[in-house]
């Protein structure tokens, strides 16, 4: 123990862990969910939770602060943490959560905690499941269900629950942590850098920070590394990929279609949400009516990506489409002259 | 006149010219001896064998002759075909009709069970178990068919039944009905294109009278230079290229959807021989995108077959991926008849090259995502990207990233294989630092927390600026 301890005062944290807030107290944001959640831990009593929100806006920051404060720093011993995206069989349910749930509980607490992250993404059964599990054990053990949809949570676990809304950050939240992590790590940063991070991060605040590691990774955070780091991590062949198909090329976009999903390992979710932030940018010459003629193909192919059964058939379903939308352009185009 | 000519026009000639006669079947005189004597024994009372396996290759006249069979000495059909075998609803509507007792009035019953060497033993589990029992229970004549008989999970099903041989059909046997055909449809036919359809059938004769149709449909006339242009010579070492071809040349919408029978490919492998291909045929680009929207359709239903288990929905799927991608070119049809160089599902083989990495980059997913308390899936897509914009740019960063989340060499190599070995050293070093100093740390039992206290309190920060 002591020696993994002390290898991270070698090792470097990813900066998403190394700040995330401890203890409730240390959460800078979310006011009214922290100020009710500290209620609890004053009572030293809880009901099952619902964390609802968008991404990176401290939902699980919140839980895992909740569980500091009420069991310290060993908290874990007492927590059973699943993230719902990779474990959401009703086996995970039955198995690993139904043992933790029902097993005796130590004197010195007055129950356990199940943290189910992503829980929107359980399917329909295990959720049934999880309900029953809920009402069963409830004397020993709460829950806390993280979700970026609370509407995908079926109606029973969501009456269950104390439901508690995270809003996106504001801008100030985050420029702010961004800058006390810079002044930490002894980093120099341009303020206009930060708020150039804020803007592509969406209110997201994991996504601020690693952007933020990766530009100081470069040395400085400046606007234009900032930019650098965002071009890199999203691979230019997604553009490429775009345009490729856009001009008639289908079997190169192709390639390089296979390239991303099976050399890069981009999801077809991914692919699809790249290209989406493309559409609309003016490097891309198209005419507006079929930016938006893409736009509504794109939702169509994410749809049917979560239908289907192979994502290669259904983006190149896409591709097909945009080399037909690609054709229209240029001919309307041409009639223009 | 043998072959029946007062039918609806459109009829396609595979079903026109279907044999209604045991006379009109291209020899076979043995086959036909052996499978009337033994129908003969049904209708007298009861047989010493129960059922019948008629084998043979393709397109020699195994079903055509039960079926013929069937229509002489007035008895029922029932048939089933391979897709059928996986629904056990339909097996067991199968057992019921041959365990039933005739009643006075009523005709007796024939089983067909066509293509038993079609089931798979994976995804049609306990389908030949059902298939014995019915034959245990059965009170009327089940009849089977197959290529191949010899397959050793047929032995069980050997063993129970009388086996019928059924021979290749002679060039002469297929030119015969071809040129019958031929004068009956008052088509003009090369006696040399004859031959060449006859040749390349190699004793199928219903692929030899789709062939024909083909031809003639489009042009009226049957000579050897159209032949030789619409039919691509056959390779029967390469089965699924000859699958897709027939699926795009196919004059009808049962004809596409009959070549994904005729095949090993399982509608999950086809659909990938179809998607590696159809741009290849293709060239028109709506054309392209149409067909892309039926194969679309398809992966839809396959999905849902996955999700739901609903197997009923198959023959939606192979439907849309064989006749919906064949029907969907409209603006260039010659486009579907010209000959290109089909490829291997080139995907399935970049698969196989990049197992090793891909399984590099799911270990080093979930290593990531245990850290950051995320998905695999936003690992990968949150933090991995902006982990190698990190390696890729700064060594002693990336080294003490490496150290806390004991990244694997490989994996550091995955994340920046320019930087990797420079990065390696690096870890050792520190990693022996840390043994040195771990040993003085622990005797001050202070660990981490020396560190943590470095980081300023966040309110006292917002405080001072």
């Amino acid at each position: 123990m002591v020696n993994m301890m002390s290898s991270q005062t070698l090792a470097e944290l990813l900066w998403v862990e190394k700040y995330r807030p401890k203890t409730l107290s240390e959460m800078v944001n979310q006011e009214d969910v922290v100020k009710r959640l500290q209620q609890f831990i004053k009572e030293r009593n809880m009901p099952h939770l619902l964390f609802a929100g968008p991404p990176g806006t401290g939902k699980t920051t919140a839980a895992h602060a909740l569980a500091h404060d009420l069991y310290g720093p060993d908290y874990r011993m007492y927590m059973l943490e699943l993230n719902a995206s990779d474990e959401r069989g009703i086996d995970v349910i039955r198995g690993k959560v139904k043992e933790f749930s029902r097993s005796k509980l130590p004197s010195n607490i007055s129950f356990k905690i199940v943290l189910l992250d992503e829980a929107d993404n359980m399917t329909a059964d295990a959720q049934q499941a999880l309900r029953r599990l809920m009402e069963m054990y409830v004397d020993v053990t709460r829950f806390i269900l993280i979700a970026n949809y609370p509407s995908k949570i079926i109606e029973p676990i969501q009456s269950r629950c104390a439901v508690f809304r995270f809003t996106s950050l504001k801008k100030e939240d985050i420029v702010g942590r961004l800058r006390w992590i810079c002044s930490n790590e002894g980093v120099k940063c341009d303020e206009e850098a930060l708020e150039v991070i804020y803007d592509i991060s969406e209110g997201d605040m994991r996504k601020a920070i690693n952007i933020l590691q990766a530009s100081a990774s470069l040395g400085v955070v400046t606007v234009s590394n900032v930019y650098k780091v965002v071009g890199l991590a999203h691979p230019r062949e997604v553009k490429e990929l775009l345009q490729l198909a856009l001009d008639g090329k289908f079997m190169e976009a192709r390639d390089r279609l296979r390239e991303l999903m099976i050399t890069y390992g981009l999801s077809g979710n991914d692919i699809v949400k790249q290209i989406h932030r493309e559409i609309f940018s003016s490097e891309l010459k198209l005419p507006e009516a079929l930016r938006v003629e893409i736009a509504d193909y794109l939702g169509e192919i994410q749809f049917r990506l979560i239908e289907g059964a192979d994502e290669e058939i259904q983006l190149g379903t896409l591709l097909a489409k945009l080399v037909v939308l690609g054709k229209a352009a240029r001919s309307m185009k041409q009639s223009v002259k | 006149m043998i072959y029946g000519v007062n039918v609806v026009r459109k009829l396609p000639w595979i079903i026109k010219y279907r044999p209604k006669k045991v006379d009109d079947v291209v020899n076979q005189e043995e086959a036909k001896k052996t499978l009337i004597q033994w129908i003969n024994e049904w209708l007298k009372g009861k047989p010493k064998v129960k059922a019948a396996l008629l084998y043979g290759p393709p397109g020699c006249g195994k079903t055509s002759l039960v079926e013929a069979i069937a229509n002489e000495y007035k008895l029922e059909l029932i048939e089933m075909n391979a897709s059928d075998y996986r629904r056990k609803s339909d097996l067991e509507r199968v057992a019921r009709v041959a365990a039933l007792q005739r009643g006075l009035s009523s005709k007796h019953k024939v089983v067909l069970l066509d293509e038993v060497d079609g089931i798979s033993d994976t995804a049609d589990v306990g389908a030949l178990e059902t298939i014995l029992d019915i034959i245990k229970t059965a009170i009327n004549p089940i009849v089977m068919t197959a290529n191949d008989p010899w397959d050793p999970k047929l032995r069980p099903l050997r063993d129970a039944v009388i086996m019928v041989e059924f021979k290749r059909l002679s060039k002469t046997d297929i030119k015969k009905v071809l040129s019958r055909i031929c004068s009956n449809e008052g088509v003009k036919c090369d006696e040399e294109a004859l031959d060449f359809i006859a040749e390349r059938s190699e004793g199928d004769l219903r692929s030899a009278i789709n062939d024909l149709e083909v031809v003639a449909e489009g042009y009226n006339e049957v000579s050897i230079g159209l032949a030789k242009n619409l039919l691509r010579p056959r390779d029967r070492e390469y089965e699924p290229f000859e699958v897709v071809r027939r699926i795009f040349i196919s004059k009808y919408a049962w004809q596409a959807k009959q070549a994904a029978q005729q095949t090993d490919l399982t509608p999950d492998e086809l659909i990938q021989w179809i998607n590696e291909n159809l741009p290849r045929q293709v060239s028109d680009v709506e054309d392209l995108w149409r067909a892309y929207e039926a194969l679309s359709k398809a992966d839809v239903y396959m999905g849902r077959i996955i999700k739901t288990g609903n197997w009923d929905l198959l023959s939606y799927a192979v439907e849309l991926m064989t006749a919906g991608v064949s029907f969907s070119i409209i603006n260039d049809t010659k486009s579907k008849y010209r000959w290109v160089k089909y490829s291997f599902p080139q995907r399935i083989l970049l698969m196989a090259k990049t197992r090793d990495v891909r399984q590099l980059r799911e270990d080093l997913a979930e290593i990531v995502a245990r850290h950051t308390h995320t998905s695999k899936s936003s690992a990968k897509s949150d933090t991995i990207p902006y982990l190698k914009v990190i390696f890729n740019h700064n060594q002693l960063m990336a080294a003490k990233i490496a150290l806390a989340l004991n990244l694997s060499d490989n994996m550091i190599k995955y994340l920046s294989p320019q930087n990797s070995s420079k990065i390696i050293e690096l870890v050792n070093k520190l990693r022996s630092e840390v043994g040195q100093k771990s040993g003085k740390e622990s005797a001050l039992g202070r660990g981490i927390k020396v560190k943590e206290k470095k980081i300023s309190s966040l309110n006292n920060f917002i405080k001072e600026n």
